[in-house]
């Protein structure tokens, strides 16, 4: 055994931030937790099937913003937050904080444009974003992911989309693991001062690349065994309750209240 | 039913995972591949599963020759694969679908049985290896020996007469171990062929009867009795095997 | 550089959106063709790579930190269009998923990111590549492509968000979306993107080709034997054609109010980068406070951004020229 081993060593690090380590990895984390928090999501709270609420979000956001009326996006907006009580305490702090922050970036990012004589349209903006954020919040978080994007396949999305959809969320937490592991062991590794942080993170990432390509290779031969010859199809049934129903007139209404305050 | 015949293969044509592989196969046996990590244990199942074809030598199956060829025949190949199961090492590549329900599913589906049908036999594998409460769940988040269970009755649902399993005891706690043991038992009684790799032999006590053994130079050394192998500890302990 | 909701009209998303749709279709058709079924899933992956890749934080000087984005590195490890589709994948997930806003917007963020930065950093690096052989020489090729696409990209999101105003106005003249002309919105997104994301992006394309490269190098994509369509090349050419006209009716420099200089120092400071629905503060507005054009006056930022934009016209238009030599040949 090499006689280093037998002694202690005095070792003072130099200064040097391994902040960005800590942010990377901060940053994975916020994305892991929220699929794994969605995938717990005791969806359906609302009863409504996810083809309706993903198409009521969406004709939420295109009526939002088409409109120039302010009463409107004003109703929009006791709208969304009429719906936000139907979510769980954590899930209303969230959505909240993201449609507020949007808003607030949106309200500064018009700052300028208020001096420059703006400042109705400013505010008109930023009340469409703190809607439409907060719808799609929303949306995201009252359902299952798979089954949202499995919805699209009404859009006439081809399967092959969904299929690599599916699989890029599987992949998403697999690599995210995979490279939380990565920057952790360089953020134990980092007792000094790295000289070249940018070649840790490439190395991070191309070797997230390699073990991707390895992971496809794999799941591949996995489909194959199991008859996959190159079609896959999307099997999904939804069924209409009366919840469904309901929640159809009330964006019908809602398209009418456009046309109503919006041409007139 | 599978016959191996002077089967080598080689990496890129490099690298050599094979050499001179010579196997006979009876339906309804018990086999286990035994060797050092490296020997070409997998490689070989790759083989046998149609995801590699041989540099040299011939495989076939049923009476078939198989390659890659033939393999592209859309028909030939879906009625091949459903004939042998092949149960991944790592679980992780194995499950792709997004809820454990359409990931069994998958396999009769793209066999082109009707839902009802569909419905039955996943309701059935989800019964028989007792993981009917994890319908719903998604595969990714589900703990190692979940996910091993759902491996397996992804296989299970399309009623293979071979089984595969490469290292299927790695990274499970005793319970699934155990529970696996019983499974591989219960299929061979049922009678299915099964070959499995496996350094874990304090849990497949009388699964097997036969076994071969894989050495270095990725040639096989031994092919016999397979209390009568693992009884002989000198040649085990050569051999890296214990 | 993604667009939010609400900044583009919706009649703008619906153009983009038609734009789109033969573009995604060509992409769908040319990767079936080309790749084997083996690689199908890797579009999956590719796209969970680009979305992961937006996530790391690059530290740059100051001590502060900037993102991303990929779109020429996806380009050139998995030809340009697989890495079409994977990052459309990639903003649908962020827009619909995790919520970041830009639904409406996705086109017109698909046509920046998805389209234009693979495209054009990838066939600037196949061309660039030719002139510099050397092993040296790959990386600058690549540190250059990747820098030109994400300012590419830059441009045309500045074009578009610059648009606005010109086109939706109420019944008073005042702005129905995004409030900002073209000669606000050009400056205030290119300068960012020339001075600091474009090299982030480069630095970060380098490091992982070279990387890979040294491990394992027969992963890249070699590309198809065929050229580019002379249609590509058209509908490049014909939409570099546009910004030309758009740039020509801007405020003619000299002209300047005081308020509208104002608005570029600020909006210089807010429009450079429009951070992600992640409510990190890691975004690069704070980055923009300290490199910020403070003291440069709004004529020279302009002069910047036409000598940017002139400079990736010429370049685009040297490669359709040589590849129509090619196809000819």
């Amino acid at each position: 055994m090499p006689e280093w081993l037998f002694k202690k060593d005095n070792y003072i690090p130099e200064k040097d931030s391994v902040n960005f380590i800590n942010k990377s990895i901060l940053s994975i984390l916020n994305i892991l937790t929220r699929f794994k928090l969605q995938s717990n999501a005791k969806a359906d709270k609302l009863g409504v099937n996810d083809l309706i609420k993903l198409i009521s979000t969406l004709v939420l956001i295109i009526f939002v913003s088409l409109s120039k009326n302010f009463t409107y996006i004003l109703i929009a907006d006791i709208f969304l937050l009429m719906l936000i009580n139907f979510l769980s305490i954590d899930e209303i702090k969230y959505v909240l904080k993201v449609s507020f922050v949007m808003a607030a970036i949106t309200l500064i990012i018009l700052l300028p444009s208020i001096f420059l004589g703006y400042g109705n349209n400013a505010l008109m903006i930023t009340l469409k974003v703190f809607a439409t954020v907060g719808f799609v919040n929303i949306l995201s978080y009252v359902t299952k992911w798979n089954d949202l994007l499995g919805a699209l396949k009404v859009f006439k999305v081809p399967d092959m989309f969904i299929f690599v959809l599916d699989i890029t969320i599987k992949y998403i937490i697999v690599l995210g693991e995979f490279s939380l592991n990565l920057a952790y062991a360089l953020k134990l590794r980092s007792v000094g001062k790295s000289i070249s942080k940018s070649t840790s993170l490439s190395g991070i990432v191309g070797t997230m690349f390699i073990k991707s390509k390895e992971l496809s290779e794999e799941m591949y031969g996995a489909m194959e065994c199991r008859g996959f010859t190159g079609e896959y199809r999307v099997y999904k049934k939804f069924k209409f309750k009366l919840a469904d129903y309901i929640c159809i007139i009330v964006i019908a209404a809602f398209i009418l209240a456009y046309f109503y305050l919006d041409r007139l | 039913m599978i016959d191996i015949r002077k089967v080598s293969y080689s990496y890129d044509n490099k690298v050599s995972a094979l050499k001179n592989i010579n196997i006979k196969v009876q339906e309804g046996e018990a086999v286990a591949l035994v060797g050092v990590n490296g020997s070409g244990k997998s490689t070989l199942m790759k083989l046998i599963n149609g995801l590699i074809s041989p540099t040299s030598g011939k495989f076939i199956f049923d009476g078939e020759e198989i390659n890659s060829k033939k393999l592209h025949d859309e028909k030939f190949s879906k009625a091949f694969h459903k004939k042998i199961g092949f149960v991944f090492q790592n679980s992780e590549a194995q499950l792709f679908c997004s809820n454990v329900y359409d990931e069994i599913a998958f396999g009769p589906r793209q066999m082109g049985m009707n839902e009802e049908e569909v419905e039955k036999r996943v309701e059935d594998t989800l019964k028989l290896l007792k993981i009917e409460e994890l319908r719903n769940r998604q595969p990714y988040h589900l703990s190692g020996g979940e996910k091993k269970k759902v491996a397996i009755a992804a296989v299970v649902v399309l009623n293979p007469d071979v089984y595969i399993f490469d290292e299927p005891m790695n990274g499970l706690d005793p319970k699934t171990k155990r529970f696996l043991r019983e499974f591989m038992i219960a299929i061979n009684n049922a009678g299915k062929t099964i070959l499995c790799s496996t350094h874990d032999f304090e849990y497949v006590k009388g699964v097997f009867k036969r076994a071969i053994v894989f050495s270095y130079d990725h040639t096989i050394i031994r092919d016999g009795d397979y209390e009568e192998i693992m009884g002989d500890t000198e040649f085990l302990y050569e051999n890296n095997i214990i | 550089m993604h667009i939010p909701d609400n900044y583009l009209s919706p009649s703008t998303c619906a153009v983009m959106g038609a734009v789109m749709v033969p573009i995604w279709t060509r992409a769908v058709k040319k990767v079936k063709a080309e790749m084997t079924k083996k690689k199908m899933p890797l579009m999956g992956i590719g796209a969970a790579l680009s979305f992961l890749t937006m996530m790391f934080n690059i530290p740059l000087p100051g001590g502060t930190s900037g993102h991303a984005v990929g779109g020429t590195l996806l380009a050139i490890l998995l030809g340009p269009e697989a890495a079409c589709i994977s990052i459309t994948i990639a903003l649908l997930i962020q827009a619909l998923l995790f919520g970041d806003g830009g639904i409406l917007a996705f086109a017109a963020n698909s046509f920046n990111m998805a389209f234009l930065m693979p495209f054009v950093g990838f066939y600037i690096y196949k061309f660039l590549k030719k002139s510099f052989k050397s092993r040296k020489g790959e990386n600058i090729s690549a540190f250059i492509a990747s820098y030109i696409g994400i300012n590419a990209a830059a441009l045309f999101a500045a074009i578009e968000f610059g648009l606005q105003p010109l086109l939706f106005k109420d019944a008073f003249g005042m702005p129905l979306y995004s409030p900002y002309p073209l000669s606000i919105t050009i400056p205030s997104m290119l300068l960012p993107h020339l001075l600091i994301a474009g090299v982030v992006e480069g630095i970060i394309t380098v490091g992982v080709l070279s990387f890979i490269k040294k491990v394992s190098p027969e992963i890249i994509y070699e590309g198809s034997s065929k050229k580019m369509r002379p249609i590509y090349a058209l509908l490049i050419a014909l939409i570099c054609l546009s910004p030309l006209g758009l740039l020509a009716t801007g405020t003619a420099f000299g002209e300047w109010s005081a308020e509208e200089i104002a608005a570029v120092t600020l909006g210089g400071k807010a429009l450079g980068f429009i951070p992600k629905g992640m409510e990190n503060g890691f975004s690069l507005s704070p980055l923009m406070h300290n490199y910020s054009v403070k003291g440069l006056s709004g004529s020279l930022g302009y002069i910047l951004s036409a000598v940017a934009g002139a400079s990736i016209l010429l370049i685009v238009f040297r490669i359709v020229a040589s590849m129509r030599k090619d196809i000819k040949n």
